[in-house]
Parts: C-alpha cells; sequence; structure tokens
C-alpha cells in the first residue's frame, strides 16, 4: 500500500536530513567555541523536524481515510441497494474492505463482491492524496529545519525539548490508561444501567442474564449470588489457605531458614509466582476438583458436582501463597533487628519473640499484603473459569459449583454475543464493580504500607 | 565484699572466618560496675554480646573457650540460652522499646518466664521496676501510653525497668547513653550507680570520661585482645601498658 | 542468690521445657507450610509432565491446532504468542523506560506527577481481565482494529505490562548513586546527557530484569486475549500481526475444555512448552540481577 510506503520514504528523508544538516553544520565549525551545539544535534535537530509533522500528518490521514473511502463507496450506484441497518450495512462494508486487501478471499455477501471494486478504487485514491500531503509535510519541515543550521543555533536545547516532551507523553500514559479503563467502563457500564436499573444489580439474587426478556429483565440481573462466589472462592476459601500457609513460609524462611535454604527455597516460591494462571486452572480442573469430588463422594455427600468452590478456592489460595508469602518478608524485614534482639536478650524463645513482638509490629505491613492478595484473588479469572462452574448461588457450601464476577464477564462477552445486548454489557457493569474494589483495596493496603515503612525508617 | 560473677577463660570469638576477640580471659564481680573501654572495633561489644549468647542470633558468629557464670559453663550443652538470658539481661545502644504499651513493655519479661501468678503481683512488678529504673514518678500516671511516645532517655530508662524485671544478676549494657543528650545520660549514670548494690554491672563506652565516673573496674580492649584489665582509679592514673596510656590521654581512638 | 533460686526452680524448669516445646511446634508448622506448597508445586509439575512428555514430539511442535488429538500441534499458537510478545515489548519497553526516565529524573513534584504515580501503582495491581475489557471497548469497538489479532492482543498486554516496566525501572535509576551524575554534570554534560549517557546504561541490567519478568507475565496471560476474542480456532499459522491468532496459553484452554481425553495429553505437553519458556526467561531474569548487581 502507498500510505505504509510513504511511511519509509519519510523515515528514509529523516535520515537524509539528518546527515545533511550534520554535515553543514561540520563545514560551520571552525574549532572550539565556534558553535552553540555539536554537529550532531544539528543533525537531529532538523530529522525532527521532518519526522514529527509528517508522522502526525500520517496518522491524522490514517484516521479520516476509512470514511472519506465510505463516503465515497457509498455514493457508488451499487450502494443504493445496502441494508438500512447500521450494524448490518458495517458488516458488508468491512465485508467489502476485506475483498479489497485481499482478492482472493471469499465474500459472504454478493453485495461486498460488487462494492470491492469502487472500494479498491477510492482507497488507491485517497492513500495517493493522502501520500503526496505527508511527503510534502516532510519536504516543508525538512527545508525549515536546514534553514536553521546556524553555527549560534542552540540545535542540542531544541532536541533535549524534544526528547523532555517525549518522556512526559511516556508517563502521561498511565494516566491515559486509567482514563481509558474508567471511561470504558463507565460508558458501557451506562448503558447497561439505562435498561438494568443499578440497584437491582447490586441488590438482586438471582442471576440469569439468559431468561432476560422484557419487563421483568431487572429480576434477572441480581449480581449478589456473583459476589458471594467471588468473596467466598477469592476471599474466604483461598485466604485461609494462602495466609497461614504464606505466613508461615516467610516467618520459616526469615527467622529459622539457613542462608542456603533460603536462597535456594526462594527462587522456587518466586516460580510458583510465575507459573500462569490458566496451568493452575488446568489442574484445578483435571486433578484438584476430581479428587475432592471422590473425597466427598467417599464420605457420603450426595451427588457431589465435579466444580466446586473448594477446589478453585484452593488451587487459588496456592497461587497466592508466594505473593503472601514475599508480602510478610517484606514486612518482617522492615522491623529493625533492636526489636527482636530486645526480646532474645529478655529470654524469650525465637517463636515468643515472633508472636509477640515481630508480627504484632510487623502486623499492618502484613494486612496491606493481605488486602493485595484478595484484590488478586477477586480478579482472578483463569481458575474459576476452568474449576469453579456457572451456577449463580448463594450458598456456603465449598462442595457446590459457584460462579464468580469474572466468570460472567468471560460468559457475557465470549459465544455468540448480540452486541450491545444488556447481557453483553453487563459484563462491562461487572467489570466495573470489580474495578473499583480491588482500585480501593489497592490504594488502602499501599497507602498503610508506605506508612509503616515509614514508621521503621 | 565482692564474689566472682562471671569468668571467662581463653575466650575466642569468631565471625565467620574471622577472628574478633582473641583469648581473652577476665573475672567480673558481683556489686561493681565493670567497664569496657577501648578504639571503635576493639571487640569490646562483641565480647558483651557473648556474656548472655546473643552472638548465637547472628548467622556465622562462633564463640570457643569457657565463660561461666556462677562456676556454670553458660556454653555448655546443658546450658539453655533463654535461660541465660533471664540471669544475664542486656540494654542496648539505641533504646528499643517495644511498640507496645509503658505496661506491656514491661510486663513482657515476666509474663514470658511465668514470674507473676497475678494481676496485683504484675502490677507490683512493674512499679518496683520503673521505680528502681527512676522512671516510676514520669509514668505512672500514662502506664498505658506507647513506649515508643517517651523521650530518648525515658526510653532508655524504660529498656532498663524491662531488664530489671526479670530480676536478672547481671545486667550488660553496650553504649547505653551514645544516643542520648548529657542530661540523660547524667540520669543514666545515676541510675548505674544506683543498680550496682544488687547486680553485676557491665557497660560497654566509648567514653573515658564515662567509664571513669561509673565504673569500678575498667577493662581495655584492643584489637579483640584484652589489653589491660584492674581498679578504674589505677587504669586511669597509673596504666601499666604503653598502649592503655596512650589511648586514655588520646593519642589514638 | 534468691534470683538464683528462681531460675533453677522446678517450676520455672518446667514451664521452660514446656516453652522450647512450643518453640519446635512452631519451627515444625514453619516448615510445614514450606514443604506442602513446595509439594503442591512438585505435584502440578509431575502431572504435566506424566501426562504430556509423551505428546512432545516434532510433529506436535510443528503443527498447528486441529481437531483430531492426534495430528493437533502448537507452532500455530506459539508463533501467536511469538508476534503478540513483539508488538508488547516494542510499545512496553521505550515507554516503560521513558516513563521511568521522566519520573524519577525530570519530573517536578506537582500534583499531576502524583496523578501519574498513583495510576502506575494501582494499575500494576488492576486485574488482567480489566485490561481485556478495555482493549474490546477501545482497540476493537472504537478504533475497528481487527479482531483476534496479535496486534490488538500485544497493545492490550502492552498496557498491562508497562507498569510494570515503569516500577522496575524507577527502582533500578533510583539505585544509581547521585555522585554519578553529579561527575557528568561537572563536566559539562546537560542533564539530559548525564541521563542518557550514564544513569540509563548503569540501570539497564535492572530495567530489563524487570521488563522479562512484565513479559513472562504477559505470555501467561489468557483472560485479557478471551475478552479481545484471540480463541479462534486457528488451523494456519498468523503471517502478520494483524491475521487471526491464538496464543499458547489459550491453546490450553482451548485444549482444556475439549471431552476426547487424548486431548489431555496435548493440553499437558503444551503446558510444559510454556513452561519451559517461563523458565527459561526467568532463568534469564535472575541471572542478568545477579551478573549485573552492584551494591554502590
Amino acid at each position: 500500500m502507498i500510505l505504509s510506503g510513504v511511511l519509509l520514504a519519510v523515515i528514509g528523508l529523516g535520515l537524509v536530513g539528518w546527515f545533511a544538516a550534520r554535515g553543514r553544520a561540520r563545514l560551520l565549525y571552525t574549532g572550539r567555541g565556534s558553535m552553540h551545539s555539536m554537529p550532531g544535534y544539528h543533525g537531529w535537530h532538523m530529522a525532527l523536524w521532518i519526522l514529527v509533522p509528517a508522522l502526525l500528518a500520517w496518522s491524522a490521514w490514517s484516521m479520516i481515510m476509512p470514511g472519506l473511502v465510505d463516503g465515497a463507496v457509498m455514493a457508488d450506484p451499487a450502494a443504493v441497494q445496502l441494508p438500512a441497518g447500521d450494524m448490518h450495512r458495517a458488516a458488508v462494508l468491512a465485508d467489502a474492505r476485506n475483498l479489497a486487501a485481499n482478492p482472493d478471499a471469499v465474500a459472504f455477501d454478493p453485495l461486498a463482491e460488487e462494492l470491492a471494486k469502487p472500494m479498491r478504487a477510492a482507497q488507491g485514491r485517497f492513500s495517493a492524496i493522502g501520500a503526496l500531503l505527508v511527503l510534502i509535510v516532510a519536504l516543508a519541515g525538512g527545508g525549515y529545519g536546514f534553514t536553521r543550521v546556524r553555527a549560534g543555533f542552540p540545535a542540542r536545547t531544541h532536541v533535549e525539548r524534544a526528547i523532555l516532551a517525549l518522556l512526559l507523553i511516556a508517563s502521561l500514559m498511565a494516566i491515559l490508561t486509567t482514563f481509558g479503563i474508567v471511561a470504558s467502563l463507565l460508558f458501557e457500564a451506562g448503558l447497561f444501567f439505562k435498561d438494568v436499573s443499578p440497584i437491582a444489580f447490586l441488590t438482586g439474587t438471582h442471576w440469569a442474564p439468559g431468561n432476560a426478556r422484557g419487563v421483568d429483565i431487572d429480576g434477572n440481573f441480581g449480581a449478589v449470588p456473583l459476589f458471594w462466589g467471588t468473596i467466598y472462592i477469592g476471599a474466604i476459601i483461598a485466604m485461609i489457605v494462602a495466609i497461614p500457609l504464606g505466613l508461615m513460609s516467610a516467618i520459616y524462611l526469615t527467622q529459622y531458614a539457613s542462608s542456603t535454604i533460603r536462597k535456594w527455597v526462594k527462587p522456587i516460591l518466586e516460580i510458583l509466582a510465575g507459573i500462569p494462571t490458566v496451568v493452575y486452572g488446568y489442574f484445578a480442573a483435571l486433578t484438584v476438583a476430581p479428587l475432592i469430588r471422590d473425597t466427598a463422594a467417599s464420605l457420603g455427600v450426595a451427588n457431589p458436582s465435579t466444580e466446586s468452590a473448594l477446589a478453585a478456592g484452593l488451587v487459588m489460595g496456592v497461587m497466592i501463597i508466594p505473593f503472601v508469602s514475599s508480602m510478610a518478608d517484606d514486612a518482617l524485614a522492615a522491623v529493625p533487628r533492636a526489636m527482636s534482639d530486645g526480646s532474645l536478650a529478655l529470654g524469650a524463645t525465637r517463636s515468643e519473640t515472633i508472636k509477640k513482638v515481630l508480627l504484632p509490629a510487623a502486623l499492618p505491613g502484613i494486612v496491606a499484603g493481605v488486602m493485595l492478595a484478595i484484590s488478586r484473588a477477586i480478579g482472578e479469572t483463569m481458575i474459576v473459569v476452568m474449576a469453579a462452574g456457572a451456577s449463580a448461588r448463594l450458598s456456603a457450601n465449598p462442595l457446590a459449583s459457584m460462579t464468580t464476577v469474572t466468570y460472567q464477564i468471560v460468559q457475557m462477552l465470549t459465544g455468540d454475543q448480540e452486541f450491545n445486548s444488556p447481557k453483553t454489557l453487563s459484563a462491562f457493569a461487572l467489570g466495573l464493580v470489580l474495578f473499583i474494589v480491588t482500585l480501593i483495596l489497592n490504594i488502602i493496603a499501599l497507602r498503610v504500607v508506605k506508612r509503616f515503612r515509614e514508621a521503621y525508617e | 565484699m565482692t564474689e566472682t560473677k562471671l569468668t571467662a577463660r581463653n575466650v575466642d570469638v569468631y565471625y565467620g572466618p574471622k577472628k574478633a576477640i582473641d583469648n581473652v580471659s577476665i573475672d567480673i564481680d558481683n556489686g561493681i560496675v565493670t567497664a569496657f573501654i577501648g578504639p571503635s572495633g576493639c571487640g569490646k561489644s562483641t565480647f558483651l554480646r557473648s556474656l548472655n549468647r546473643m552472638n548465637d542470633t547472628i548467622a556465622g558468629a562462633r564463640v570457643t573457650g569457657e565463660i561461666l557464670l556462677d562456676g556454670e559453663d553458660i556454653y555448655a550443652p546443658s546450658m539453655d540460652p533463654v535461660a541465660l538470658r533471664a540471669r544475664v539481661g542486656m540494654v542496648f545502644q539505641k533504646p528499643n522499646p517495644f511498640p507496645k504499651t509503658i505496661y506491656e513493655n514491661i510486663a513482657y519479661g515476666p509474663r514470658i518466664h511465668g514470674l507473676a501468678s497475678s494481676k496485683a503481683e504484675m502490677d507490683a512488678v512493674i512499679e518496683s521496676s520503673l521505680t528502681k529504673a527512676g522512671l516510676w514518678d514520669e509514668v505512672k500516671d500514662r502506664l498505658s501510653d506507647a513506649g515508643t511516645a517517651l523521650s530518648g532517655g525515658q526510653q532508655q530508662r524504660l529498656c532498663i525497668a524491662r531488664a530489671i524485671a526479670v530480676s536478672p544478676e547481671v545486667i550488660l549494657m553496650d553504649e547505653p547513653c551514645s544516643a542520648l543528650d548529657p542530661i540523660a545520660t547524667a540520669k543514666i549514670e545515676e541510675l548505674i550507680d544506683e543498680l550496682k548494690e544488687n547486680y553485676a554491672i557491665v557497660i560497654v563506652t566509648h567514653s573515658m570520661q564515662q567509664a571513669a565516673r561509673v565504673s569500678q573496674r575498667t577493662a581495655f580492649f584492643h584489637l579483640g585482645n584484652l589489653v589491660e584489665y584492674g581498679e578504674t582509679s589505677e587504669i586511669f592514673t597509673n596504666p601499666r601498658e604503653e598502649k592503655t596510656k596512650d589511648y586514655i590521654t588520646g593519642r589514638y581512638g | 542468690m534468691s534470683n538464683n533460686s528462681t531460675f533453677s526452680s522446678p517450676a520455672f524448669a518446667k514451664r521452660l521445657a514446656r516453652r522450647h516445646a512450643a518453640e519446635r511446634r512452631f519451627k515444625l508448622i514453619g516448615l510445614g507450610a514450606i514443604v506442602l506448597s513446595l509439594a503442591f508445586l512438585a505435584l502440578l509439575l509431575f502431572i504435566m509432565m506424566h501426562n504430556g512428555l509423551g505428546g512432545l514430539n516434532w510433529n506436535f511442535l510443528s503443527g498447528s491446532d486441529s481437531t483430531d488429538p492426534h495430528t493437533a500441534g502448537i507452532w500455530s499458537a506459539a508463533k501467536g504468542s511469538i508476534l503478540t510478545m513483539l508488538v508488547t515489548l516494542l510499545l512496553s519497553f521505550p515507554m516503560g523506560v521513558l516513563a521511568a526516565i521522566y519520573l524519577e529524573e525530570f519530573a517536578p513534584r506537582s500534583r499531576w506527577i502524583e496523578l501519574v504515580e498513583v495510576s502506575i501503582n494501582n494499575l500494576a495491581a488492576v486485574p488482567s481481565i480489566i485490561f481485556g475489557l478495555l482493549g474490546l471497548a477501545v482497540f476493537i469497538n472504537t478504533l475497528n482494529l481487527p479482531r483476534s489479532s496479535p496486534l490488538v492482543g500485544g497493545l492490550t498486554l502492552a498496557l498491562m505490562t508497562m507498569p510494570v516496566i515503569v516500577i522496575s525501572g524507577r527502582n533500578a535509576i533510583k539505585a544509581v548513586p547521585p555522585s554519578i551524575r553529579d561527575a557528568a554534570l561537572a563536566v559539562g554534560a546537560s542533564k539530559v546527557q548525564a541521563v542518557f549517557h550514564h544513569v540509563l546504561p548503569l540501570a539497564l541490567p535492572g530495567i530489563l530484569t524487570g521488563t522479562i519478568i512484565g513479559m513472562a507475565r504477559a505470555l501467561g496471560e489468557t483472560a485479557p486475549l478471551l475478552m479481545i476474542g484471540m480463541r479462534a480456532f486457528i488451523v494456519t499459522p498468523p503471517g502478520g500481526v494483524t491475521d487471526p491468532s491464538s496464543v499458547l496459553p489459550m491453546q490450553i484452554f482451548l485444549w482444556s475444555d475439549e471431552i476426547d481425553k487424548a486431548f489431555v495429553q496435548n493440553t499437558s505437553a503444551a503446558i510444559i512448552v510454556l513452561l519451559v519458556f517461563l523458565l527459561v526467561m526467568n532463568g534469564l531474569a535472575i541471572y542478568l540481577r545477579n551478573k549485573f548487581e552492584v551494591r554502590w
């Protein structure tokens, strides 16, 4: 495509400009102190003047071009047969676009085949216009840049200012991402709450989006069972596993283990933390869940289900152990050695020192770590998708199949989707709740950790 | 008069391969204050920490030779370091009260050792410990305040009270005044003088004036060796060794 | 000598024995906790090896997905992973490093910068599935980028990985002592020159370690990619970053859902491949950390 080719041309121009400006600056250089900036900086200054405006023009054109092309295609006589519905029309146009790019592709709609030709023509026309525009901008920028190559011109200052601008833009990406998350969740969830009352969503106890039709739509979008499932699996079962094991591991490693054991066990625990969640999920579904079911059956539980809150929570807990352990490790390490020395010198045993002095002193750090761990567990997706099940129920039976917020998000957005149906949009409402809850947990935890560290510094 | 409380015979202390104390032998008596002085890094604190086996908590630390408490070898396998440390208390360089209330700071020791069987008994231990440490009048109305809220000098006296509360026989003090201002230091020195009646007190100090003020015996350490040990008045007025003389007259240190 | 008798009384000795028993119990519990955690890891690895090693052969490594478990392979998914990671790396590494440099070296103390810091710290802890929702809403529904493609997958994962790189990058830059900057400034370098010529090279090993760890996390991610539709049944390896594609963890997820028992071997074999990749990456990170870790 011409438009991609022109990108290469612009980069080539930038290179040429770099050499040209540097060469000219070298000619001007007559000795120490004769120029404000070294020739290389003049090269960069020039290259920036070629590249930045041209790339901006290029991206602007790429953004408006599809609209222009579609407009031109709609003006084509064949387009009068296009369906009136927005969704359908967009689908046919996308099909035609695909055909235009790849003539061997198979069209799903005969109309698309007909439109492919005008589509291709319009694309060619507008690409050429765009390419020309970009080239003109590049040359104009280069021309301006070249006139700036003078002995007294502070090229380095200008280049450094551009670098700083780039750094600033990079660091603003984080805010942009946060903003993007909040905006997209709010927007899509807003569409959902047009159909379903937020109160019914947050307080209702019946979740059956499949049945949601017409008037009783509110009654089928009660998310409380999902919240319960999430808390039960992530904040209760998983924590019952992860807190004692993680905390005791950290205590053993920091207080008892020899440095050799520490050197080996810590990286192994890090491996445990680095295993992808889909692997844990598969392990839960393949090994742990059947084991729990068979054990339950042999203990006389009638019809235990294969998918259970216990299996998912258990494996999730194991996944979180290294996280809790490393947070507890940090918290214990932050307590000054003088504390434990003081206790040991009074004749306390190690364990008495740990239980009565170290742990109370490290408590804020540990609590914050547990909060971060909970925030991780409730946002965890693959384990519950693979092992927890789909039934939204309010039950305290760990052997029951139970569903969670993340499971339902996946459920609503994969498989057959009707776009913009309340069912699909509910995923964003659930995502919004999840985001807010984890955000609150994270902010509180990070603040507690910060204050805790400062207290001992 | 005095009786020997602690005896060290040919003690070496190693940190990993490094020898920090070389063949030290010394008798420490009951009822007086013994000062360890010497330039920094001379091993006086290391030696002090081997007297209640606090060196056990440092990875790689090793003690050879023998140290006897009332004739019992404290490094014998039958000696329990936990019980030993109840008998040989320690006060550290920087005040290190636990992040608990004043009351709980002092009650901690007696509680783990089971030294008070009722609340009334515990209250009595607290009051007497704080009184002995000269802190009772200052804190009696705020025993439930955090120990860390006290001033530096008060914190150090709290730490002394905490050590006294388990009724030790020996109190080891590792530069107890180095983090304190002169007024707080004077108070602690006064306190040490009062306490010596009932305990054997060993104090490590980098200040020769302090050693001269509070101690009856002084041991001078240099490069891991015990150079000279004797009556404080003798050491400061008429040292036998040239090195001691150089140190106390300020030639090095 | 009254004291001595307190500590040698039978009651005290009995109490001491009880306390030592408690000490041993406590220590044993700690050891048990570690052994249990490690045993779980060993069990997981053993089961995957047991089920999967038999399925690891050249056909499996070079083949593409298929409905027949005996001809199905992972190359198409692996290639999808490689393309996706490439996009992620190309975006998140420069962005993350530049942001780290700005925040650590140039940022003025202002409300805005504080907001940036808070949002980076929070983004690092936002559930990955939320990034998937962002990718779906922004890249697919708004920008109309091709669904199921490594491009969108890579973009989504880049947003997720960037905060990790920024945080580790800042720590690495912070660890370079100020004396290095002073030395460069003292010979007449500008602040930008001091940072790019002296501080950045010294901080690079630390930044790379953080980047590899972030990339390893991205390589294992499944949930956000489910949101953007990278669960297609792909029989031909993707030719470029805009072709529909799958990734390794997604292939594991898809096979794990198959009814045919023969897919258990495929799933486990794919897990072994993925874990080997991750082990190599993490090993590299640990190696870099140990080799270049300088204590200033």
